[in-house]
């Protein structure tokens, strides 16, 4: 008898322990739309709050991640443009220093396996470390945004709202940028509430949706238009920048010139297109792959040439801008925060 | 009853937190040149003859295990541990109760196992603020050597070994198995000569990516391992 009254005496004190070491945030859920694939970032290693959440952005939209405090992560990823650098083929940061790759559009992160052209970063917790300490990005090292973060007091606040106490850590820092990053979810176009059956493509759109998945969607795989994986286009090397992409990485030569196949949600804002930025809209990049076939260096899905009349070319961009989702771009939970 | 239960409970919880320290098995490492501790920036000449310095010794060690003759096994948690020789403390590394009985080996990781190297922000000896994280690419450095050497035609004769990748076919993480056959703490001597004296350094003066070279470091710094 008196073993299960400490039993439960002990039940009761984990319970309260448990109560109380929860009650400091508001959990935050994340929805997987109907019909997608499980996401692949492990959530158990981040409990999402509102907390979090909110200090994440605040983070993403400030500068003072940067060694001079002028550039922060929205300054290459712009949510109007879908969360990337528009109208630069290679994007620039500190000091106006050119990089050599275009910045890629931040969306459906939970979805990615790795990040960036060539997958360098394995893990959405770690990416922010690759532009905050490059030098041509925000060229910053850890230990300054720490107690540059220490010493503020809007952060000291931010910091014990997420996470129950004022310490600043990398750790802590990355998983809550993470967790603003990672509710970047954009599941609203046209296309999606056509899937829906809440509207319906026009004849054109129809048209482009089938010479779609025809011609594009083996890679660009629906319903995030990526399948995550890194394929050579077809396109020549610039020899400005010799960037030979996933091989870097690997050391494998199969990966000689493979990118990371980009999703296209929101592709009609996030011009220019391709890695370097090579091409300004749309239209240039259909033709691009329309040109290809017979080549036996490219991969089986662009082996057989496209054959796409004119007009065939004007329906495939028309579907492509069904994947523009306005809530997604307009949305003020995903703005600058202000106070 | 009750109460009494409790106020034992907490004694007997504060015994073992202050306990914990003292009664430990440690692991130590010892940081050496030619069987001698490593002075950083002294000069030293090595087997093959090269006058060299070093200036920077980091190394991570993993998953320490501890076999006894008896068959059992002592393992601990989250068993990641970054060496300093600026830390002399980091050198020193608590285990296990300590008990009568006899080790037979201990087992140790040099380096970061896969896992966790794509487990996204870490903490502790794992913060990337440690200086042992890639930037431009994910991953942990194993082991990071760097010094100076006449025989390196390199800018102020440095040299730099940053020895990691977490990706086969370059995964650069090695086990180390040393036999001990004695009872209490494990000191185990890292010599730094025993890697210089297979590299030629007018050569091979600046690794710091994954690939074919960091594989054959991190295959002879196995041999820099040995029980003292």
């Amino acid at each position: 008898m008196k073993k299960t009254v400490t039993f439960f005496g002990f039940g009761i004190l984990i319970l309260l322990i448990l109560a109380f070491s929860k009650s400091y945030n508001t959990p935050l859920y994340f929805e997987v739309p109907k019909g997608w694939p499980k996401p692949i970032y492990d959530f158990k290693k981040n409990s999402l709050s509102e907390e979090g959440f909110q200090l994440g952005r605040h983070l993403f939209y400030d500068p003072i991640l940067s060694r001079d405090n002028t550039i922060s992560c929205s300054s290459c990823h712009l949510q109007q443009t879908g969360f990337t650098h528009v109208d630069h083929q290679l994007s620039h940061g500190i000091e106006g220093k050119i990089g050599t790759r275009n910045s890629m559009a931040l969306v459906n992160l939970a979805w990615n396996k790795n990040f960036m052209w060539d997958g360098a970063i394995n893990n959405l917790e770690v990416q922010a470390i690759n532009p905050i300490t490059n030098p041509l990005e925000m060229d910053e090292k850890l230990e300054n945004i720490i107690t540059k973060l220490q010493n503020s007091a809007k952060y000291r606040e931010l910091f014990t709202k997420a996470f129950g106490d004022e310490k600043v850590t990398s750790q802590r820092l990355f998983k809550a940028l993470a967790q603003f990053t990672i509710m970047l979810k954009s599941s609203n176009s046209n296309y999606d509430k056509m899937i829906r059956n809440e509207l319906e493509f026009s004849e054109q759109e129809k048209k482009g949706y089938s010479l779609f998945k025809t011609n594009c969607a083996s890679c660009h795989k629906e319903p995030l238009f990526s399948d995550d994986k890194f394929e050579k286009n077809g396109l020549a090397l610039d020899t400005t920048l010799n960037d030979l992409g996933r091989i870097k990485i690997t050391n494998k030569k199969e990966d000689n010139l493979r990118f990371k196949v980009p999703t296209l949600r929101n592709i009609q804002f996030t011009f220019p297109y391709m890695h370097d930025g090579r091409f300004k809209t749309l239209t240039e990049v259909v033709k691009h792959y329309n040109s290809l076939g017979n080549d036996k260096s490219l991969p089986k899905e662009l082996a057989k040439p496209m054959n796409l009349s004119d007009n065939d070319r004007v329906d495939l961009v028309l579907f492509l801008k069904t994947l523009t989702d306005n809530e997604f771009l307009l949305d003020k939970r995903f703005s600058f925060p202000k106070e | 009853m009750t109460k009494k239960t409790w106020i034992t409970i907490l004694i007997l919880g504060c015994f073992q937190l202050v306990a914990q320290n003292k009664d430990s098995l440690h692991v130590n490492f010892k940081i050496n040149f030619d069987k001698f501790p490593l002075v950083l920036h002294k000069n030293y000449i090595t087997s093959k003859k090269d006058s060299i310095s070093i200036s920077t010794f980091k190394c991570y060690i993993s998953n320490i295990e501890i076999a006894y003759t008896d068959k059992t096994v002592s393992k601990e948690k989250n068993s990641y541990h970054l060496l300093d020789i600026n830390n002399p403390n980091s050198c020193h590394i608590p285990i296990t109760k300590i008990s009568d009985k006899i080790i037979s080996k201990v087992t140790f990781n040099i380096g970061i196992d896969s896992l966790t190297n794509t487990s996204g922000a870490m903490a502790g000896d794992l913060d990337p603020i440690k200086g042992m994280y890639w930037a431009w690419q994910s991953g942990y450095i194993n082991m990071k050597i760097e010094g100076k050497s006449p025989s390196c035609h390199t800018k102020k004769n440095g040299f730099q070994f940053h020895i990691g990748g977490y990706m086969q076919p370059n995964y650069a993480m090695r086990k180390k198995v040393i036999t001990v056959n004695s009872i209490g703490d494990i000191t185990i001597a890292i010599d730094v000569a025993i890697l210089l004296s297979e590299i030629d350094l007018k050569n091979t003066n600046s690794v710091m990516i994954p690939g074919e070279v960091a594989m054959d470091l991190a295959d002879i710094s196995t041999k820099m391992f040995y029980l003292e």
